[in-house]
């Protein structure tokens, strides 16, 4: 077996060649592959300049040599081999450290700025170049989860969630780069680990260790909600030196026998989150009612929904990321376990623009990027970290993919 | 029957053949006794027949025909024409000088019967025999004897005409015969002979004249003459109707001949003829018979109706039983009926065959190699040793050929010596117990169906900078506290490994126990004398608010009681570092413990005085002594969880008390030399122990004081042991630096005994100064394994 008949194809009408059978030696490597496109693709348009393929057989990457690779599958070798060539995801490579003085809780990015939530207390705001912008100071436990609202011309509406059991919605001014606490929410129990956004922007969802999951409106105004509870003289004092107006819960979602660890929001009128008593558990935010479960076997630390694939990626103290269809109804149907972490998977995201590419951090100090299309390991890892790995982020900017991580004490992009 | 009767010719009437027969058979019964039944056919005699017959007329026989006819031939002329009358005369002679029994008949007077009797002398030979041949002739030419007369239903068929070798044809058989004509030549009918004993006749012929005797009777000396000169004297018969002697022919000799062996007389007649079987058992197609078939052979016969009825009907009422198959006869004893076949011991697999001897070696034989054979040293040696002490039993010898082995002398002794040793020797199988070792290790269910259970090292929490004694999760498992000998507690994020808060104490941290209630948020931490609550505002706002409230909301009693130590609000700046209490002891503390409602707090001080163990209540800020007396060192004490009894483990035992009745309940041998640690399970009926030598015991308090297991696994000394809350998994971790979790089901039924099942082996901390483990814990939700170690970190194990 020294020579294949291959036939390669893609979607990307820019790199398309003839379709026409090759025949090619069976040892062939992705790069062997790679040059035999280009050099195809230069005898056809005299300016084309070398450009880095990864290829496809029957929807899994080519990893190996051709011939092991089709061994591995079991695809027979004696038909032409459809080989689909798309352009090579290039390795990511650390663009920018964003240096904190203690350890990052959460991240998340907007089309200008970066927003990250630290265990000193404060969330701070950075451009995309690594300056900070705004130091956002109020509360007094840890920052466990940030969030950007909405962007309204000058305005930009943010959320921080922390351990002091409040979450509190900000108003920042960009342009005078002045930040006004607007909403102070009240009501957890306990820390609060993970806020979501609404994709309509005017509801965000809480979950805390309280087990409970609330949901908010993020809608600012000028009106106070009033608490229950009578507090005395020194909280309310307290209380005082708060930021913003108190606002209470629309709804408070109780069901998870364990503290809540992720949520998130796939569509406008459905919660997903995940907790450590091995559920991700969906929820319809109109009547407030559990709509399934999905059960696993260890701790959920952190889920991500693909609107694009409608996958739920979950990261699990098992080490592993497991894909799940939510729309699935007898509860613990996985799709795929992707494993390759050593220690617990804190945070997974999907693409935003790719349907087949997520990446995942872990406690063992890696950041892997996977596509879906091969499972059996990630397409990279990213083993910049010195500490543990504690929330992830995409970052879209045009075609490519820029993302952002948070680790403990130091953010690369 | 060696005499037959002929009836020859056909001319004599029949008038009284049936009284003649029977009369000449039971003569011829009589005079059977005295003949003997044997003789020999001789062929050299056959031509004397003819002589017999022919009479002196014939030229052929005459040597011997002419001694009889000589004796005959006065009679010829004087008696009838007949030659029967004749031999009737010689015969009638004879009879009288023998004094035969036939003297009688010749007296009597009447002519025609006779007994013919003559004996014969075989050629050169001794044997003599007789016979007796009853005949009848008749007047005439012709004599014929029939020796197939009786055999064959035509008596008559056989003849042959005196002097005449002509065949048959020429005579009409029938002419002048009948079937049951007899020969008539004396014509007194069936009587004794004997009457015509006194007569000179013996009876009448056909014409009525007198049938005389013979002239000269044959004497002895005649009669032994004939016998040695008469070569047919063997042959001759005397006929005793007629007095005459005949001789018999070839054919009547070989007729006796054939009667007497029982064949048939007739030569030609074969019995072995193929035999037609006309009434098989097929089926015709024609009848056998052209008679037609009886009525009653198609209806049925009513009488067998009636039979077949009534034994219906006595079958039916059971006078009739069924015929019983007949048993067999042959009854034997089964001498093994009681033996039961499936018997271990039983007879047939209890046999041992004897143990085959020693087949011979090369020292046996009769020309051994060298090396075989003794030295003279040995040789003596041999000779002094005892006989049973000797290895060889024979000296092994050489010879030069096999010719030259001489006979083995104790071949006797040996095979007496073997039988008696087989004899005395009781072969008896040994009853071996066939087990499979596997079968006798118990069966213990898989770890990985005993899932979920801590498998790996997930998280480290580094911080610390010397050894970790002690650690503790919050209720809510948010938390975990730990204390050090660097002399600080730190509080960790359990979820992340971050440290959230340290805090500085006063020495080397001891114990250090978070409060089990849920609602106070209070951490007891000893460390030198001093026992401090402290509140580490991690948890709810309210909690821990209350928590505060709670310990300030305190009211000194009026009467202040003597208390063993002494209770103290801290200073500033204690209190800002979140101490709210301080019970200082006497002597320094190593262990504190809380009760699971969360007031009482029992602390162990490291004193060998009556003072060991102290209870203290927070909300009223009270301490007491229970126990007046301790016995040995109390390493470490523990509250029950659900009752109100105290586990006080001593360095040999742990004694449970019943708080409110004050007594002791029970004693727990841990069959080990030193206690380090104890642990109670959440259902609050069983009790770990480590000790220091490396044993984990498992007490099940329902059961003895003894404990239910024992588990060794760790290679040194066990100094923590933990029960997780909700999952049924306990671990122990150990100097060896592993912590060891087991699976430790206890169910609810109480016939089950707890089932104890080693799971998993966890390594990850560094030996430092010999130590390694030194405290392990549970997470309250997950099955989550904590251990702190030597190496002044605290290790997750998920």
């Amino acid at each position: 077996m020294s020579q294949l008949q291959v036939r390669f194809f893609t979607e990307n009408a820019k790199y398309k060649v003839d379709d026409v059978p090759f025949s090619i030696p069976a040892a062939s490597q992705v790069q062997d592959l790679s040059n035999i496109i280009n050099k195809l693709l230069e005898a056809k348009h005299t300016g084309h300049s070398n450009v880095e393929f990864d290829f496809l057989v029957r929807g899994n990457f080519l990893r190996t040599s051709l011939v092991n690779h089709m061994e591995a599958e079991g695809i027979s070798t004696e038909e032409v081999v459809e080989i689909e060539y798309v352009q090579r995801f290039m390795a990511p490579q650390p663009e920018e450290c964003i240096m904190h003085d203690d350890w990052i809780s959460s991240v998340d990015t907007e089309s200008e700025w970066i927003l990250t939530g630290s265990y000193d207390k404060t969330a701070r705001i950075w451009t995309q170049e690594g300056k900070a912008v705004m130091t956002v100071a109020g509360h007094t436990d840890v920052v466990k989860d940030v969030a950007w609202v909405k962007r309204d011309g000058v305005t930009s509406l943010l959320l921080t969630s922390s351990m002091d059991q409040t979450a509190i919605l900000w108003e920042w001014n960009v342009e005078r780069n002045k930040l006004k606490a607007r909403h102070c929410c009240r009501g957890h129990a306990g820390s609060v680990d993970s806020i979501a956004v609404s994709p309509n922007q005017t509801k965000f969802c809480s979950g805390s260790w309280d087990k409970m999951l609330k949901i908010w409106s993020a809608v600012p105004t000028d009106k106070e909600d009033e608490l229950e509870e009578q507090r005395d003289r020194p909280r309310k004092k307290q209380k005082t030196e708060q930021m913003g107006l108190t606002r209470t819960p629309i709804m408070t979602l109780s069901g998870h026998i364990e503290a809540v660890s992720s949520v998130l929001w796939s569509d406008n009128e459905e919660v997903c989150s995940a907790s450590w008593d091995h559920t991700i558990r969906l929820w319809d935010v109109e009547t407030g009612n559990m709509k399934s479960t999905l059960t696993g076997s260890k701790v959920f630390n952190c889920i991500s929904y693909s609107p694009l694939c409608r996958r739920l990626a979950s990261g699990s103290t098992d080490r592993h990321v497991r894909l799940w269809d939510p729309r699935s109804k007898d509860g613990s149907l996985v799709l795929l376990s992707l494993t390759s972490h050593t220690g617990w998977v804190t945070a997974v995201r999907w693409s935003p623009s790719n349907e087949q590419q997520l990446i995942s951090g872990s406690l063992d100090c890696v950041v892997k990027l996977w596509d879906t299309r091969s499972c059996k390991a990630p397409l990279y890892d990213m083993a910049a970290h010195e500490d543990k790995v504690l929330c992830v982020d995409w970052r879209e900017d045009g075609v490519r993919a820029h993302f952002t991580m948070s680790p403990t004490r130091s953010g690369t992009m | 029957m060696h005499a037959v009767s002929k009836s020859s010719e056909p001319r004599k009437t029949a008038k009284m053949s049936k009284s003649r027969e029977k009369n000449t058979k039971r003569r011829v019964v009589e005079d059977d006794e005295d003949q003997l039944d044997l003789f020999k056919e001789n062929k050299d005699e056959a031509p004397q027949k003819q002589v017999e017959k022919d009479g002196p007329s014939d030229g052929e026989d005459s040597d011997d025909s002419d001694s009889e006819e000589s004796v005959f031939s006065g009679l010829e002329d004087s008696g009838s024409d007949s030659e029967d009358s004749e031999e009737d005369e010689e015969d009638f002679e004879e009879e009288a000088s023998s004094g035969d029994e036939n003297q009688g008949e010749g007296s009597s007077g009447l002519k025609t019967k006779q007994e013919l009797s003559f004996t014969k002398k075989t050629q050169g030979k001794p044997q003599r025999e007789k016979l007796l041949v009853k005949e009848k002739t008749t007047a005439g030419k012709t004599v014929v004897l029939k020796g197939v007369a009786k055999d064959n239903g035509t008596v008559q068929g056989e003849k042959k005409s005196k002097g005449q070798a002509i065949p048959p044809p020429q005579v009409d058989e029938y002419e002048h015969d009948t079937s049951d004509e007899e020969d008539i030549r004396n014509t007194v009918g069936n009587v004794p002979m004997e009457w015509y004993q006194d007569y000179p006749h013996i009876g009448y012929d056909l014409e009525g004249k007198k049938i005389f005797k013979p002239i000269r009777n044959k004497d002895e000396l005649d009669e032994f003459l004939d016998k040695m000169e008469n070569p047919d004297y063997w042959r001759t018969v005397h006929d005793k109707m007629t007095s005459t002697d005949i001789r018999l022919t070839d054919e009547q000799i070989s007729l006796v001949h054939r009667l007497q062996s029982g064949q048939f007389g007739d030569v030609n007649f074969n019995e072995y003829e193929p035999y037609i079987d006309f009434f098989s058992g097929e089926t015709m197609i024609h009848p056998v018979t052209n008679r037609p078939q009886d009525k009653r052979s198609f209806i049925p016969s009513l009488i067998e109706k009636e039979k077949v009825s009534k034994m219906v009907h006595a079958i039916k009422m059971g006078w009739i039983k069924p015929r019983k198959p007949k048993e067999s006869d042959l009854q034997f004893y089964d001498l093994w009926a009681k033996e039961d076949p499936n018997a271990i011991l039983g007879r047939h697999k209890m046999h041992v065959p004897a143990p085959k001897m020693k087949l011979p070696g090369h020292e046996e034989s009769y020309n051994p190699p060298p090396e075989y054979l003794l030295t003279e040293e040995e040789r003596l040696a041999w000779e002094q040793q005892d006989p049973e002490d000797r290895k060889l039993s024979f000296l092994p010898q050489k010879f030069s050929c096999l010719r030259s082995v001489p006979a083995y002398s104790r071949f006797i002794h040996e095979r007496f010596e073997r039988c008696l040793d087989l004899y005395l020797c009781p072969r008896q199988r040994k009853m071996r117990v066939n087990v499979d070792p596997e079968d006798l290790i118990p069966k213990l269910p898989k770890p990985r169906d005993l899932q979920p259970f801590p498998t790996i090292q997930s998280l480290i929490y580094r911080g610390h900078s010397s050894l970790v004694r002690c650690i503790s999760l919050s209720p809510s498992g948010q938390w975990l506290a730990s204390g050090s000998d660097d002399c600080t507690v730190r509080l960790w994020e359990v979820s992340t490994g971050r440290c959230m808060k340290t805090v500085e104490v006063g020495g080397a941290v001891r114990s250090i126990v978070w409060n089990p209630n849920p609602a106070i948020c209070l951490v007891a931490v000893c460390f030198n004398e001093t026992v401090v609550l402290l509140n580490p505002y991690l948890a709810d706002k309210l909690v821990y608010n209350a928590t505060d409230q709670l310990i300030a909301s305190y009211v000194e009693p009026e009467e202040e009681r003597p208390q063993p130590v002494q209770w103290q609000v801290p200073e500033i700046e204690d209190s800002d570092k979140g101490f709210r209490l301080i019970i200082t002891h006497p002597k320094s503390v190593k262990q504190v413990t809380w009760h699971s409602k969360g007031d009482y707090l029992a602390s162990v001080l490291s004193d060998n005085s009556n003072m060991q163990v102290l209870i203290h209540q927070v909300s009223k800020r009270r301490s007491q002594n229970p126990f007046r007396k301790n016995k040995g060192l109390v390493q470490c004490v523990s509250f029950h969880p659900i009752r109100p009894y105290f586990f006080v483990a001593s360095q040999r035992c742990v004694r449970v008390y019943n708080l409110i009745k004050q007594e002791l309940m029970k004693k727990l041998m841990a069959n080990c030399k030193w206690i380090s640690s104890m642990a109670i399970h959440p259902g609050g009926d069983n009790v770990i122990c480590g000790s220091y030598d490396s044993r984990l015991s498992w007490f099940d308090l329902d059961l003895s004081t003894k404990p239910y297991k024992v588990l060794r696994h760790h290679k040194k000394a066990l100094r923590g042991v933990a029960f997780h809350k909700n999952y049924p998994l306990f671990a122990s971790g150990s100097d060896d630096g592993s912590v060891i979790v087991c699976h430790g089901m206890v169910y609810n039924d109480l016939l089950q005994n707890p089932l104890i099942v080693p799971v998993k082996v966890l390594k990850g901390h560094t030996l430092t100064h010999n130590l390694g483990v030194l405290d392990v814990a549970f997470h309250p939700t997950q099955p989550w394994v904590f251990s702190s170690g030597a190496d002044a970190t605290i290790r997750l194990f998920t």
